[in-house]
């Protein structure tokens, strides 16, 4: 465990040290303050234009944050060779893969966490709501952030950096829309289609479930024990793209 | 049972085989055919050979960075945790600083913070590099990632050094200064494996060598014997040996 924590450390101070994270953070906040332009076009609808155009960036830049970071993660250690320091130390596969993604959990969380109490106090000066559900739903945007990047840490244990980011905002997609798309073929007759559906329902994660962002700007409420259960269902997905990730690596030659 | 595994050897090579495969339609290209080296625990033992001849290899498979097609090596007992490695062209973490990275290598040791914190003051000092301790690694020039390579070879104060290639890249205070590094680790009983090309070096510092060509073990013996055997000495000696090969 200690061998993970220097890694995590390790890859927190790399990932935060990178100048171009500051850059996508700078680009994010300056997309919830644009969310001020937009509510000052709608009547009457404020908060809620600001709230709803906020939550969408805190997920679009906390997803590009993860998802690209997260193909890099091992891909450069194997490229930059940095892989023979680590491993000519007492340290498995799985001790490495779980440092990796941990130390850029946390960078996510200070990233995400950041844009959602900027937004939070935005829409607090200028809507003058105090709107504790954006915090909420900021949290549940990191689930399923950290989700899309666990899996994509697995894909990038074999595949580039650029194509696993890729896959990583395909299952982001995938994980936003296979309830609907489960939902949409059970109103018709094909069997097939049906069958089809059910698996990639199964195969994705399901991320639209633990999504707050409709609650958040008035379209429903959060039901707590649906939420809950799909959040042990996404730690658990979680988990097994992390060990099955530290099994492919563990073959490896370097 | 064989010498490393009865505790006589720190490294006792056998047969050992390295196959890899290479191309589009996975050609198969044999790295090592049959390797057999042992190295003297308290030696400081020289892995000699032209470039190709399987060193970095056979180097890579004792500490478990490859795995042997068939054959075995044994390292005396020793795990990972007893074992010092300064890799070839060595490239670490640049956003990191001289000292950042060292206090990182005793973490993955396990070395707790007293511990670390006396041997990277120790080891920085050791290799000269006191003054440049807080800059980033980007800022360090060829030898100084060279002298910070070695230190974190040694932060757990290792039984056994796997050195590849360290004199690479350092000016002639770099090279007198990491060969006094050795001779001290010599005196302190730790056996290291020096993979270099530099022959000159190889006759001040080892007290036995190995020659290697194309993935075979040519010749073994002490230094003495193999600079006494050649008219033109080591060089020539070693010319001899890999010469009809190459």
């Amino acid at each position: 465990m200690k061998c993970s924590f220097a890694i995590a450390l390790n890859t927190f101070k790399e990932t935060i040290r990178d100048r171009v994270l500051s850059v996508i953070v700078v680009f994010a906040l300056a997309m919830i303050v644009a969310s001020l332009w937009l509510a000052t076009i709608s009547l009457e609808q404020q908060a809620r234009m600001m709230k709803d155009f906020g939550l969408t960036a805190v997920t679009l830049f906390g997803l590009v944050v993860a998802v690209f970071a997260a193909g890099n993660l091992v891909r450069k250690e194997m490229e930059k060779r940095t892989v023979f320091f680590i491993f000519s130390k007492p340290v498995s596969a799985a001790q490495f893969i779980f440092g990796k993604f941990l130390g850029l959990a946390l960078t996510v969380f200070l990233v995400v966490l950041g844009m959602g109490v900027f937004l939070f106090f935005v829409t607090w000066l200028v809507a003058g709501e105090a709107a504790g559900s954006v915090l909420l739903a900021t949290l549940l945007i990191y689930v399923q952030v950290v989700v899309v990047m666990a899996v994509t840490v697995f894909f990038s244990t074999f595949a580039s950096a650029i194509l696993s980011s890729v896959l990583g905002v395909c299952i982001f997609i995938a994980g936003q829309l296979s309830h609907n798309v489960l939902s949409l073929t059970r109103l018709g007759d094909a069997e097939v289609l049906k069958v089809l559906s059910w698996l990639v329902f199964i195969a994705m994660p399901n991320l639209a479930a633990v999504d707050a962002k409709p609650s958040v700007v008035g379209e429903g409420s959060i039901a707590w024990g649906h939420t809950a259960l799909w959040l042990g269902y996404l730690s658990a997905y979680m988990i097994v793209a992390l060990l099955v990730a530290a099994w492919v690596f563990r073959r490896k030659e370097f | 049972m064989n010498e490393a595994a009865s505790g006589l050897s720190a490294l006792a090579v056998v047969d050992l085989h390295k196959e890899v495969r290479v191309g589009f339609r996975g050609r198969k290209l044999e790295i090592l055919r049959g390797v057999d080296l042992n190295v003297d625990r308290g030696e400081v033992y020289g892995l000699l050979g032209p470039n190709g001849a399987g060193k970095t290899t056979t180097i890579k498979v004792a500490l478990g960075l490859m795995r042997p097609s068939s054959g075995s090596v044994a390292t005396g007992g020793l795990g990972r945790e007893s074992i010092g490695y300064l890799p070839e062209n060595p490239y670490f973490y640049d956003y990191l600083s001289g000292r950042e990275f060292l206090h990182l290598a005793g973490r993955l040791f396990g070395l707790d913070r007293r511990q670390r914190c006396d041997r990277v003051e120790h080891l920085l000092d050791e290799v000269g590099l006191n003054d440049a301790a807080d800059r980033h690694l980007r800022k360090y020039s060829k030898g100084m990632l060279q002298r910070i390579g070695i230190a974190q070879a040694l932060v757990n104060e290792p039984e056994l050094v796997l050195l590849d290639e360290p004199m690479t890249g350092l000016d002639p205070v770099g090279r007198v200064e990491v060969k006094r590094i050795i001779d001290r680790l010599r005196e302190q009983g730790t056996t290291v494996v020096l993979n270099t090309h530099i022959l000159a070096d190889v006759g001040e510092l080892c007290s036995r060598i190995g020659i290697l060509c194309r993935g075979r073990l040519r010749w073994q013996g002490p230094v003495a014997e193999a600079a006494a055997a050649s008219s033109d000495g080591l060089e020539g000696f070693f010319m001899e040996v890999v010469g009809r090969e190459v």
